[in-house]
């Protein structure tokens, strides 16, 4: 113990006083500051200040539809209108969209019966926030026409056609409670990131101290003395620690900043962070046993390597769960009961992420997250076996790297 | 004398490949103990079972008169072939933790490391990272590192390859006195001048099995004196005297091997009698002789 103790501190104090945990420590919450800010930002003002040209052969339709774009404020719409129009007007807007004059023309035209075919044509395909914006302009302008046509009066088609903005509340414990989705969502977001972040990180960076100890020829100097299992056992510990020292200090400095005036003015009623304890204490478990999986996985495979080159090509082992979490991450949000929502969060490499996604959008029954954590346990006890086997013999074989069947016959020696 | 290492018919195999097999050998305290062998031959084998690196599959290991244990590592210091240092840690931290993994006591591993960093002219090293040691102060170090608990046992695995003569004398004199302090000492080496200088006995390994051991002088007397190099002038036909079988006449030192049981006096009143000798010397065949006429000419070391 005493042994496994002192490679542990070793490690710790050798990773801690880096260069690359400073720089990450720093790096990676200002990263995500700003990713975040970028895409809330983006989704805001996606499709804002663009100048459209409303065309069409009924000019109060034409001018109806202006009205509604112009209401919208956020997106702040240069609107034309061109009313009643002649069939050489489409090609000239044709024309004015290729010089850029303007973003793009919706086409209107409405038959004697009052059908109407619509039609946007502009330089983007995929512009869906002005697409949908459009959208329902016409939707209400049609609705507002239609009513005042069967003699209701314009203020009161203005007033059907508002609409109303729903707010969402959230059941819990038995209560409705204020919810605000989009701040359970980032937060979700940010944590189930950070759990993936540091899991991966840390544990490729055992691999790599694995790798490193292995070129540097400082094993079998180390095992005159200690034992293989007590190196790794003393390795996981120390650079698992330094994960809690990292996760730690962000966490410190997300309090004070949540607690500070700034975030005071930040934190709308739109904008509130909901984290609750047992999400810490999960977040916790989560990351450890992650890193125990990943961990022990990237030190197995390291011993079998030469080179940090060759470390990097088992990269994808860890990436794959990772895509396919994040891949789910929309799903997951809004169904996090479904089949395929509990399968992923059950299934031990994903679990972390999955199950945490989980957790912010609705609680799991309790029996779920027991589940995982056991089966994440068993996968964990067998990653174990299957590397400290690889990791005695492979950290002594010098010259290239393992083949398959080699790793397969290493386990059966011991 | 109390025995240190006993190693009693040990086996080991790799696959198909035999490493070692029935290999049994004593080392005595106080005594330099050499382990000799072409590459490959199964010395590093042996060593990791002598510490408990790998397992035997048959035989026994004792340390210090008992069969081995872990716990009787804190009294060997090993510096194996393939050796290193943490790049990152500075070389007073890397002492102190080598030895604080060997039991001692970080002050005392820290008043030990800066005596022998000043006994090995490397006290300016001593707050730096390993990483910017040149080799040669880097290999010092790793001496340190093995002698720093002052062990009983010391094995050295090929110490002298790629040091520089300044430091391999300096490490030859730092073995030749820890066996004066009654260390026994082990080491293998391809550089068989040191092993003749140094060693009090020797083990010749070849493909796993111990072909040549014992006592240096007890193992060189085995073999016949039957080198003869002289100088001479003059007539050079008495080299074709019967009891010759193969010289090397370089104008005027001739290195000569004589026939199995020949008498080189014959020889001498022969030359007296056609050349003048300035020189005749009947010498015992070195060790690198009996290594290449053991192993073969095969030999890649």
């Amino acid at each position: 113990m005493r042994n496994i103790l002192l490679i542990a501190k070793r490690e710790y104090l050798e990773q801690v006083r880096g260069k690359a945990f400073k720089v990450t420590t720093i790096l990676i919450p200002v990263i995500f500051a700003v990713v975040i800010a970028i895409s809330v930002l983006a989704g805001k003002y996606s499709g804002s200040g663009k100048h459209l040209v409303v065309a069409a052969n009924n000019v109060t339709l034409a001018e109806d539809v202006r009205a509604q774009l112009l209401n919208d404020k956020v997106a702040d719409l240069k609107v034309d209108v061109i009313a009643p129009t002649a069939d050489s007007d489409r090609q000239e807007l044709v024309d004015e969209v290729s010089q850029k004059q303007i973003d793009g023309f919706l086409w209107l035209t409405q038959d004697a019966i009052g059908r109407t075919a619509a039609v946007y044509a502009g330089r983007s395909s995929g512009d869906f926030s002005t697409a949908s914006r459009l959208d329902d302009a016409v939707d209400r302008a049609i609705v507002e026409q239609q009513l005042t046509l069967h003699r209701v009066t314009a203020d009161d088609a203005a007033n059907f056609t508002k609409g109303i903005k729903i707010k969402t509340r959230q059941v819990r414990d038995g209560k409705e409670v204020d919810s605000s989705t989009f701040g359970t969502f980032i937060a979700a977001y940010v944590m189930a990131f950070l759990l993936t972040f540091t899991v991966m990180m840390y544990g490729m960076n055992v691999g790599r101290s694995v790798i490193q100890e292995k070129t540097s020829r400082i094993f079998e100097v180390m095992l005159a003395t200690v034992e293989p299992k007590e190196m790794l056992a003393g390795k996981l510990i120390g650079i698992g620690a330094v994960g809690l020292t990292q996760l730690a200090i962000w966490a410190l400095a997300a309090a004070i900043f949540f607690s500070s005036a700034l975030a005071a003015t930040l934190m709308t009623d739109d904008f509130k962070v909901q984290i609750s304890v047992p999400q810490i204490a999960l977040f916790a478990v989560y990351f450890l046993l992650g890193y125990a999986l990943y961990s022990t996985l990237f030190a197995g495979l390291a011993a079998t390597c030469e080179s940090e080159q060759e470390l990097q090509q088992y990269a994808p082992l860890a990436a794959v769960p990772v895509w396919l979490s994040f891949s789910m991450i929309t799903f997951i949000m809004s169904n996090p009961n479904s089949f395929w929502s509990v399968a992923v969060s059950l299934f031990p490499p994903c679990a972390p992420i999955a199950m945490f996604l989980r957790i912010a959008s609705q609680f799991p029954p309790i029996w779920q997250i027991v589940l995982s954590l056991v089966l994440l346990l068993i996968s964990v006890y067998f990653v174990i076996w299957f590397s400290s086997r690889i990791y005695r013999i492979g950290i002594l074989m010098y010259g290239k790297r393992a083949t398959l069947p080699e790793i397969l016959r290493w386990l059966r020696y011991s | 004398m109390s025995t240190v290492v006993s190693l009693d018919r040990i086996s080991k195999a790799y696959e198909q490949k035999i490493a070692v097999k029935d290999l049994s050998l004593q080392i005595d305290e106080g005594s330099m103990f050499g382990l000799l062998g072409p590459n490959g031959s199964g010395k590093t084998s042996t060593i990791r079972m002598m510490i408990g690196i790998t397992m035997p599959d048959s035989g026994a290991v004792s340390l210090f008169g008992k069969p081995f244990t872990r716990d009787s590592l804190k009294q060997v210091g090993y510096l194996p072939e393939e050796r290193g240092l943490y790049k990152k840690m500075k070389v007073m931290d890397q002492l102190v933790f080598m030895g604080e993994l060997r039991g001692l006591d970080p002050a005392v591993a820290g008043k030990r490391a800066h005596d022998w960093c000043e006994r090995m002219q490397i006290l300016e090293a001593i707050g730096k990272k390993t990483e910017e040691l040149s080799k040669g102060m880097q290999q010092k170090i790793q001496f340190i590192a093995t002698l720093l608990h002052d062990p009983e046992l010391v094995i050295m695995d090929e110490p002298f390859s790629g040091l520089d003569p300044v430091n391999a004398t300096l490490l030859q004199d730092t073995l030749i006195e820890l066996r004066k302090a009654g260390k026994a000492i082990l080491f293998s080496t391809h550089r068989m001048d040191q092993v003749e200088k140094l060693c009090d006995a020797i083990c010749l390994i070849d493909r796993g099995h111990a072909v040549l051991q014992g006592g240096m002088r007890e193992v060189k007397s085995r073999y016949e004196r039957n080198h003869v190099v002289m100088n001479f002038e003059g007539d050079a036909s008495f080299l074709q005297h019967p009891a010759i079988a193969r010289y090397k006449n370089y104008a005027g030192q001739a290195e000569i091997e004589l026939k199995p049981g020949a008498n080189a006096q014959d020889l001498l009143r022969e030359a007296i009698g056609k050349a003048t000798i300035t020189k005749f010397e009947l010498m015992e065949p070195s060790l690198e002789e009996i290594f290449i006429r053991t192993v073969g000419e095969k030999v890649d070391a």
